[in-house]
C-alpha cells in the first residue's frame, strides 16, 4: 500500500504503520467496549453479552444501515470532501424502489418488478451523487454547501414521490433480503459485508484508491501528476450515492415500506462512524476497515447500553461521552507517532 | 376486538346544528392550515379532510408548513401565512410558550386563531387566565386518552399479565409524550404488568429495532410493547419479527397510515390506535367559518380514535380511518 504523497520509502513505510496503527487503537477501542459490557453483564446479570448469538445478530444488523451510508462517505472524506445529502438520497431511493415494485407487482409479477425496482433505487441515486460530483469539481461549489443543497433537493422529492407518507410495498423476495438469514446471519448483513469486501480492495488495492488519498492529500499535487481530479472526485460521489441507494433498497426490504426519511437520523452516525474510524476530516486518510469498526463501535454502545438498562437519557450522554473519547485516543495517538496527515 | 371510541359528540353535534343552514358559498373567504409538519401522514390526511369542508363551503384553504415538527421552523411559516392575511388560521402549534407570541401577532392583525391536534399555553382558551388564552378554539383528540386506551388493548392483549415498554421518538414533543403519559397512567392499574424504562429512538426504526432487541435479551419475557409513533412501532414490529416471536411479543402502534395497517395484515403488528385527523381538519375549517359568518363556536372539539385490528381492518367503517392523501 503505497500513496503518492509518500515521496520516498521510508515515508511510504510510515504512512503505511500508521494506517494500521489508527486501525488498530479502533479495534482496542471495540475490544474496550466490548469487555465492559461483558463484565457488566456477567456481575450484575449473570448472563454473555458477547457469547449470545441473538446480541451479535441484532448489533450487526443494526450497524448496517448507518454502515453503508458510511462507507461511501469514506473516500468522500478521504478526498477531502464531505457528503450531507446521502441520508436523503437513501430515502429517495428507498421510496422509488418501493412505489416502482408496488406499481409494477401486478403486471410483471414479483421477480421481475423486485428486479426493476432495484435497478431504479440505484439509477435515481444517480442523479444526486453526479450532480454533487459536477458541482463540486467542475464548477467549485465546497462540498458542504453542494451537498447541502442536494439534501433538501432529494428530500423534498422523496417526501413528493411517496405523497407525504410511507409507501408500503409487499414482495417476497424483497421480504427474504430484509429479514431472512443464511447460515444464522441476517441477509442484510451478507450483502453489507460484500459491499466492505468490494470496498475495501478498491480503496487499498487499486489506483482508484490511490488517486482518492492523493486527491484528499494535496489537490494541486494530484492534479500535477496527471490525475483527472475532476472525474475522480465525481466517480467518489457517485459512489456515495450508490451506497446510499444499496443502504435504502435494504431499509425497504427489512420493513416493507419506502420512507423518504429512513437515512435522516443516520447522517451524522455515519461520519462519526468514519472519523471513529481513523479518518481525518481534512482529508488524506481513513480506511474502509477504520469505517467498519467505528460503525461497530456506535452500534455496540446503543445496543449495549440498553441490554445494561441504563436510564435513557444518560444514554444521550453516554454515547456522546464515547464519541469524543475515541476521536480523542485516535488524535493523541496521531500526535506520538508523528502521523503527518493531520498536522497539516 | 372490535371497540370504537366515539367522539366527545356533544360538540360536534352542536357545531353539525348550527350549520344546518348553509350560507351561500363565500368565495372571498380564505382558511390557511399550518400543520405540524408537512411530511406525516397524519397532517395530510387532517388536509384531506379539512379541503372536504372547504370544498363543500365553497372557500379557500391554504396549507403551508415546515419539514420538521419544531417551533424554529414552523415560526417563519407562520409569519409568511400572516402575511397573506387568510380570514382565519388554523395551526398546529409545535410549542406550547414558543409560539404563543408569533400567534398574538395574527390575533393583532385581526386574524382569529384556531389551533388542532397541539395547543399553546394550556389548552384552555377563553377563560380570562393565561397569556395564550386568545384562540377561538381547540380541535384534537386527546393524546393522554389515546395513551390509555393503547394501555388497555395492550393489557387485554398479553392477558394482563407480563413486561412491557414505550418505544418513543424523543422527549419534548407534546403529543407523544403525552400518549407515554396516559399509557403509563393506565397500566398502573394492572398490577400484573410491569413497564420498563421508555427507548427513545430519535424516529429510526434502525434503533427502535435495535432497542426491541436489546430489551428482550435481557427481559426473555417480553410480551409487549407501545410504538408511540409510526416509525417507534415499525421498528420495533421488526426487532420482534427479527427475534422471531411476531404473534408471541404484542406491538401496539399509535396512528395508522396505510402500511401499519399492512403489518396488521401479515401479523407484524397487532393492532393500531388511529386517530382521526380528518375530523380535526373537517372540524376546523366549520368552526372558522362559523365564527367568520358570524356564528358562536365551542371552545374545544375533542375527536376520537379507532382501534384497528386483524379482525376488523377490512370493514369499511373501519377502513375509512386509515391516514391517506
Amino acid at each position: 500500500m503505497t500513496t503518492l504523497e509518500a515521496s520516498s520509502p521510508l515515508a511510504a513505510r510510515q504512512a503505511v504503520v500508521v494506517r494500521w496503527l489508527a486501525v488498530a487503537w479502533s479495534w482496542l477501542f471495540l475490544a474496550l467496549l466490548l469487555v465492559f459490557f461483558e463484565v457488566w453483564a456477567r456481575a450484575a446479570y449473570d448472563t454473555s453479552f458477547l457469547l449470545n448469538r441473538f446480541n451479535i445478530q441484532s448489533i450487526t444488523l443494526f450497524a448496517v444501515a448507518p454502515l453503508l451510508l458510511a462507507l461511501g462517505q469514506t473516500l468522500v472524506i478521504i478526498s477531502g470532501g464531505i457528503d450531507l445529502s446521502v441520508g436523503f438520497t437513501m430515502g429517495l431511493a428507498a421510496v422509488i424502489c418501493a412505489r416502482l415494485m408496488q406499481w409494477l407487482d401486478p403486471a410483471l409479477g414479483p421477480e421481475l418488478s423486485l428486479v426493476i425496482g432495484i435497478l431504479a433505487a440505484f439509477a435515481v441515486a444517480l442523479i444526486p451523487g453526479l450532480t454533487n460530483g459536477y458541482l463540486i469539481a467542475w464548477l467549485g461549489v465546497p462540498a458542504f454547501i453542494g451537498t447541502l443543497g442536494m439534501y433538501g433537493i432529494a428530500r423534498g422529492t422523496g417526501f413528493l414521490a411517496a405523497g407525504g407518507t410511507t409507501v408500503p410495498v409487499r414482495n417476497e423476495y424483497l421480504a427474504f433480503l430484509g429479514n431472512d438469514r443464511i447460515l444464522g446471519i441476517p441477509v442484510p448483513v451478507i450483502i453489507t459485508i460484500l459491499v466492505v469486501l468490494l470496498m475495501h480492495y478498491v480503496l487499498s488495492q487499486s489506483r482508484f484508491g490511490q488517486y482518492t488519498y492523493a486527491i484528499g492529500g494535496n489537490r494541486e499535487a494530484a492534479i500535477r501528476a496527471g490525475i483527472n481530479v475532476k472525474r475522480h472526485t465525481m466517480a467518489i460521489y457517485v459512489i456515495a450515492a450508490l451506497c446510499a441507494a444499496m443502504s435504502g433498497v435494504l431499509y425497504t426490504a427489512r420493513f416493507s415500506a419506502g420512507a423518504a426519511q429512513a437515512g435522516e437520523p443516520l447522517l451524522l452516525d455515519a461520519i462519526a462512524a468514519v472519523v471513529i474510524g481513523g479518518a481525518s476530516l481534512f482529508g488524506g486518510s481513513g480506511t474502509i476497515i477504520g469505517t467498519v469498526i467505528g460503525a461497530l463501535i456506535i452500534a455496540v454502545i446503543q445496543y449495549g447500553l440498553v441490554f445494561i438498562n441504563v436510564e435513557p437519557f444518560w444514554q444521550f450522554v453516554a454515547v456522546g461521552v464515547v464519541i469524543i473519547i475515541s476521536v480523542l485516543v485516535d488524535q493523541s495517538r496521531s500526535r506520538l507517532t508523528g502521523a503527518h496527515q493531520e498536522d497539516r | 376486538m372490535k371497540r370504537l371510541f366515539a367522539a366527545i359528540a356533544a360538540a360536534s353535534a352542536m357545531l353539525a346544528g348550527g350549520l344546518t343552514t348553509p350560507a351561500q358559498a363565500q368565495k372571498d373567504l380564505t382558511v390557511a392550515l399550518v400543520p405540524g409538519l408537512t411530511t406525516d401522514a397524519f397532517y395530510i390526511t387532517m388536509h384531506r379532510g379539512a379541503q372536504h369542508a372547504a370544498d363543500a363551503l365553497g372557500i379557500e384553504l391554504l396549507f403551508q408548513g415546515a419539514p420538521d415538527f419544531n417551533p424554529t421552523l414552523q415560526v417563519p411559516v407562520l409569519n409568511a401565512v400572516i402575511a397573506r392575511r387568510p380570514d382565519a388560521i388554523l395551526i398546529a402549534p409545535t410549542d406550547k410558550v414558543q409560539l404563543v407570541e408569533p400567534l398574538r401577532r395574527a390575533q393583532d392583525e385581526g386574524i382569529p386563531v384556531i389551533t388542532v391536534d397541539t395547543f399553546i399555553d394550556d389548552g384552555q382558551y377563553q377563560d380570562g387566565s393565561g397569556p395564550g388564552d386568545f384562540p377561538l378554539s381547540y380541535i384534537a383528540s386527546d393524546n393522554v386518552l389515546g395513551g390509555r386506551i393503547a394501555a388497555r388493548a395492550l393489557a387485554e392483549g398479553i392477558g394482563e399479565q407480563g413486561t412491557v415498554y414505550v418505544s418513543n421518538v424523543k422527549p419534548g414533543i407534546s403529543t407523544t409524550d403525552q400518549r407515554e403519559e396516559g399509557f403509563k397512567l393506565e397500566m398502573a392499574n394492572y398490577p400484573g404488568v410491569t413497564v420498563l424504562a421508555t427507548q427513545f429512538n430519535d424516529d429510526d426504526a434502525n434503533k427502535a429495532a435495535s432497542q426491541l432487541q436489546a430489551v428482550l435479551a435481557r427481559n426473555p419475557n417480553l410480551a409487549g410493547v407501545f410504538g408511540a409513533n409510526l416509525f417507534s412501532a415499525v421498528g420495533a414490529a421488526n426487532g420482534v419479527r427479527a427475534a422471531g416471536k411476531s404473534g408471541e411479543i404484542r406491538v401496539v402502534a399509535f396512528d395508522a397510515p396505510q402500511s401499519i395497517v399492512n403489518d396488521i395484515e401479515e401479523g407484524l403488528v397487532d393492532m393500531a390506535i388511529a386517530q382521526h385527523p380528518a375530523e380535526i381538519g373537517y372540524y376546523g375549517v366549520m368552526t372558522a367559518y362559523a365564527h367568520l359568518t358570524g356564528q358562536s363556536v365551542p371552545i374545544a372539539i375533542g375527536t376520537g380514535f379507532t382501534v384497528i385490528d386483524a379482525d376488523n381492518y377490512g370493514d369499511p367503517d373501519i377502513a375509512k380511518f386509515i391516514y391517506s392523501e
